[in-house]
């Protein structure tokens, strides 16, 4: 634990706390999480990037739905492959921590469930949205009639201007109403 | 490449952070405004697909350069935090010295305030156990445990009350100093009982006297009396709080505001969900909830649809269920009368041994354990024959156990008051303690059958499940579950007896929250070790909501019981702080006595009906004023959403018109054969929108080559 905390020099782990949700405790913890992730030929690395793979073998990945696109939303890299530096995986416990406001939990939140990242949320994402949470096999997704009759509903409820689309302010005035989100949209390590 | 791009943005700011910033207000004001606003706000990510973090600004226009937003609030990576604070950084130093000071005060305030809150929260009891709770089980069984504690912290506060102004006046200021310890004759069975050395102790009524304490207006009488009210007015106080609170939030959820398919698809992940298993099982649990919904949807068509004949078939079995669910119930209070007067009239015979004795004493809280255990889950099969939608057969069975465990209660204390008032008066023991020790005993006797019911049959059902996994009986019998809405009536049905048993037992309280922290180290271990999640999951929020609202049942029960006793018995001659006045009130009064004369008047006239009429009318006109309030802002929200769509509308309008104009002047020589199909012409970012129909006046489309489109129609996010 020692030499967690010198690896981590004193004014980066108060800047990380200015600028993250997350406690001292908790910067040194992720730190030490990720220092086991990052490959052994990287260790020298200022700011090693650890790849996609790795990252969901994260206990607290592993079996949610969403992980990779989890990746993709909080990766910096430029190549788009959903590695993760170890300041983007702060600022992912960042959004998912306790204190974390339902603004910014929100707005993750649309852009994890944004699949084409094309700034709405279309027929198409949450085809792929539900099925994401049903469970992807033939067998456990939901029939063509009940996907249509689910997604028509979905637009009647939340798409306020009747462009067909969901975009971000609608989904946010929609989860605004859900006092459960907030307490659900968690991760802790 | 950074540089430049925030060279770019802080050139854009002084325009948008005056305009965007109230785009509410400039939303009600001006239509025109509106279209500008929104067409930056959603036009620009379309704009450049895939590119979120070139376009942050026009997604967070105000939040990203309001100095004030903590840099954490920001959604973006943390370099761009970096930079965003180098530049605020340089800005502060353009900014005077008094400006900057009062900044960086504000900032040093508000991380005192979060470190406070945090240290709070830190506090909080059980939070760790709690969080487990959730990684493994989910939201819905956490729900049960936070009303848990919030009944530990309700009754702590009620410690508080009742400690110093029951008990800390009477250790003060008693003048015999009671020899209340263990006596030889005393046996181990008087803490189940409520009887001997624990008669003697401060847990009873009979224990309160009067003291030397003996003021007018402050004495013990009337601090036992503001005690016990103190702690019920509280507590009301306090629940009510909760519940509109609560209700608010389900009354937005419900009726005409209903985003319930978009809640159960936008956030009912739990992202704290660890283990493959559970996830798993949350999949399923949403792929059921979700089906579930649609099918109850088209049963909503279909019932709609049904015929009269099959209508009067349902409703004929729904009156027979019903009848049955009657004599069901009429049954139950007929077992809890006989058991209570047989009880009753056993008692004070001697001749049993200690066993059967015991038995009989408990005889009553037996009978209503047992009623209450077994009806619910009758309930919860009769309910599945009656034909209802899911959702109205858990509400309904909901509703009939919240009656059961209510009515059960209340009817065991109307017979107790029969009895108490029947016999009579001028027998030696004092009814208030006897009152007590009733209300004792069920508490006692609920804990041990929590007990028993999680240590002599969970577990050994559990382990004998992990024994033989393949045993027909056991799999007949099911696996157990978590029943959330049976525990939390159990609760409910606890904190009732407490409210109900204050005045004669004061310490009950206390005796609350020890049982409150033993129930939950129980139920930890139930859910923990014998417990698999229920198939079904409910929505935290409303159920929640349900859950107070039944404690807030429980506690006019309370005030209802307590007025009645109090105004109807005699308060008994040999014991307690209100020995040798005829009603309790007789304090109060002498107390209003010997106030000055206007002082008394006042009090008077405040509790007579002259002051009464004009608060219900006054009332009334306030509440009138709401309503009409809220019909007026109801109104103003659909006005405002039929406006929504109408710039929605008017927006693609615009684009498509815009479209045609660019494609005109690009071939004007095609113009004329596709002079008025401009929907053929559209931009291809749209094609998206193929379900948008825009409205009918608005889709008629001018004929493009006689004129230009005036410049203040164009789009905005074209100019730049």
């Amino acid at each position: 634990m020692g030499t967690t905390a010198s690896q981590l020099p004193k004014d980066l782990l108060s800047e990380y706390q200015e600028l993250t949700f997350l406690t001292k405790q908790e910067i040194l913890l992720a730190h030490k999480r990720f220092t086991e992730l990052v490959a052994k030929e990287d260790r020298n690395d200022p700011s090693p990037r650890v790849p996609m793979s790795k990252i969901l073998t994260l206990p607290e990945l592993k079996s949610n739905p969403f992980r990779k696109r989890i990746c993709h939303v909080f990766s910096t890299s430029e190549s788009k492959d959903g590695s993760l530096t170890f300041e983007d995986f702060l600022d992912l416990l960042s959004a998912f921590s306790d204190s974390a406001t339902l603004e910014i939990k929100s707005h993750y939140a649309f852009r994890i469930f944004d699949f084409d990242d094309d700034g709405t949320l279309d027929r198409g994402d949450l085809e792929k949205l539900v099925n994401c949470l049903t469970g992807e096999t033939d067998d456990t997704r939901l029939t063509p009639e009940e996907m249509k009759q689910l997604i028509n509903n979905i637009l009647e409820e939340s798409d306020i201007d009747k462009d067909g689309t969901v975009n971000l302010s609608e989904f946010q005035h929609v989860i605004s109403r859900s006092p459960d989100f907030v307490s659900s949209f968690k991760i802790v390590l | 490449m950074a540089d430049k791009q925030a060279s770019g943005s802080f050139l854009r700011l002084m325009s948008e952070e005056s305009q965007a910033s109230d785009l509410i207000i400039v939303f009600c004001d001006d239509h025109q405004e509106t279209i500008l606003d929104q067409g930056r706000c959603q036009g620009a990510p379309r704009r450049s697909l895939g590119g979120y973090s070139e376009d942050e600004d026009a997604w967070y226009p105000t939040r990203r350069w309001d100095r004030n937003v903590p840099l954490r609030n920001l959604p973006v990576s943390m370099q761009e935090k970096r930079d965003i604070r180098d530049r605020r950084n340089l800005q502060r130093r353009t900014i005077g010295c008094w400006e900057s000071w009062r900044r960086s005060q504000r900032t040093v305030r508000r991380r005192m305030l979060e470190q406070m809150v945090q240290a709070l929260s830190a506090l909080q009891l059980w939070g760790r156990t709690l969080h487990s709770i959730e990684g493994r089980f989910g939201v819905s069984v956490k729900v049960y445990f936070v009303f848990l504690r919030y009944l530990v912290y309700l009754n702590l506060f009620n410690c508080l009350l009742t400690g110093a102004l029951i008990q800390a006046p009477v250790f003060i200021f008693r003048n015999n100093i009671y020899s209340s310890t263990f006596k030889e004759n005393d046996s181990y069975l008087d803490f189940f009982l409520g009887t001997g050395f624990l008669e003697r102790s401060p847990v009873f009524y009979g224990f309160y006297t009067r003291g030397s304490l003996d003021g007018k207006c402050l004495n013990t009488p009337i601090l036992f009396l503001l005690g016990v009210f103190s702690v019920l007015i509280f507590s009301l106080v306090m629940l009510v709080r909760r519940t509109v609170n609560g209700y608010k939030h389900k009354w937005m959820l419900s009726g005409r505001y209903n985003f319930s398919m978009s809640f159960k698809v936008f956030c009912s992940w739990d992202f704290c969900i660890h283990e493959p298993k559970s996830a798993a099982f949350k999949q399923s649990n949403i792929r059921n909830d979700l089906k579930m919904d649609l099918e109850e949807e088209r049963f909503e068509l279909l019932k709609s649809q049904r015929t009269l004949k099959v209508r009067v078939k349902i409703y004929f079995l729904r009156i027979l269920l019903n009848t049955v669910v009657v004599i069901l119930l009429g049954a139950a209070f007929c077992l809890i009368y006989i058991g209570t007067k047989y009880s009753h009239q056993q008692k004070d015979s001697k001749n049993y041994p200690w066993l059967y004795s015991l038995l009989l004493q408990y005889l009553p809280p037996i009978i209503i354990t047992l009623v209450n255990f077994m009806l619910p889950h009758i309930f919860r099969v009769i309910v599945k024959f009656e034909d209802y939608s899911f959702t109205s057969q858990v509400n309904i069975t909901l509703v009939r156990c919240i009656f059961l465990k209510l009515a059960c209660l209340a009817l065991f204390l109307f017979f107790l008051y029969d009895t108490l008032q029947k016999s009579p008066q001028n027998n030696q023991s004092c009814w208030e303690n006897q009152f007590g020790k009733e209300m004792y005993k069920l508490l006692v006797f609920d804990l041990l059958a929590t007990f028993t019911d999680t240590f002599f049959i969970m577990l050994p059902k559990k382990l004998l499940s992990e024994m033989y996994p393949e045993c027909f009986l056991l799999k007949v019998m099911g696996r157990q579950k978590f029943l959330i809405q049976l525990n939390v009536l159990d609760l409910v049905y606890t904190q009732t007896v407490t409210w109900v048993g204050l005045f004669y037992c004061p310490m009950l309280t206390q005796i609350c929250v020890c049982k409150l922290f033993a129930i939950f180290y129980i139920k930890k271990f139930a859910v923990q070790r014998c417990c698999k999640p229920t198939q079904r999951m409910f929505r935290a929020s409303t159920s929640s909501v349900l859950f107070h609202f039944v404690l807030l049942l429980g506690l006019l029960m309370a005030f209802v019981v307590l007025g009645i006793n109090l105004n109807k018995l005699k308060p008994s001659p040999t014991c307690g702080p209100f020995l040798g006045s005829s009603t309790v009130f007789n304090v109060t009064t002498m107390c209003v006595d010997s106030l000055p004369v206007h002082v008394g008047d006042f009090i008077k006239f405040m509790s007579s009906e002259a002051f009464a009429v004009p608060l219900i009318v006054v009332e009334i006109l306030f509440l009138t004023s709401s309503m009409s309030l809220r019909s007026a802002n109801n109104k103003c929200i659909e006005r405002l959403k039929d406006m929504l769509v109408t710039c929605s509308s008017d927006k693609w309008y615009l684009v498509k018109q815009q479209a045609a104009w660019l494609q005109d002047q690009r071939s004007p020589q095609q113009s004329s054969s596709r002079a008025g199909s401009v929907e053929g012409s559209a931009p291809p970012e749209p094609r998206a929108h193929l379900d948008f129909h825009p409205l009918p006046e608005r889709s008629v489309s001018q004929p493009c080559d006689t004129e230009p489109v005036p410049t203040h129609s164009r789009p905005p996010w074209n100019e730049s």
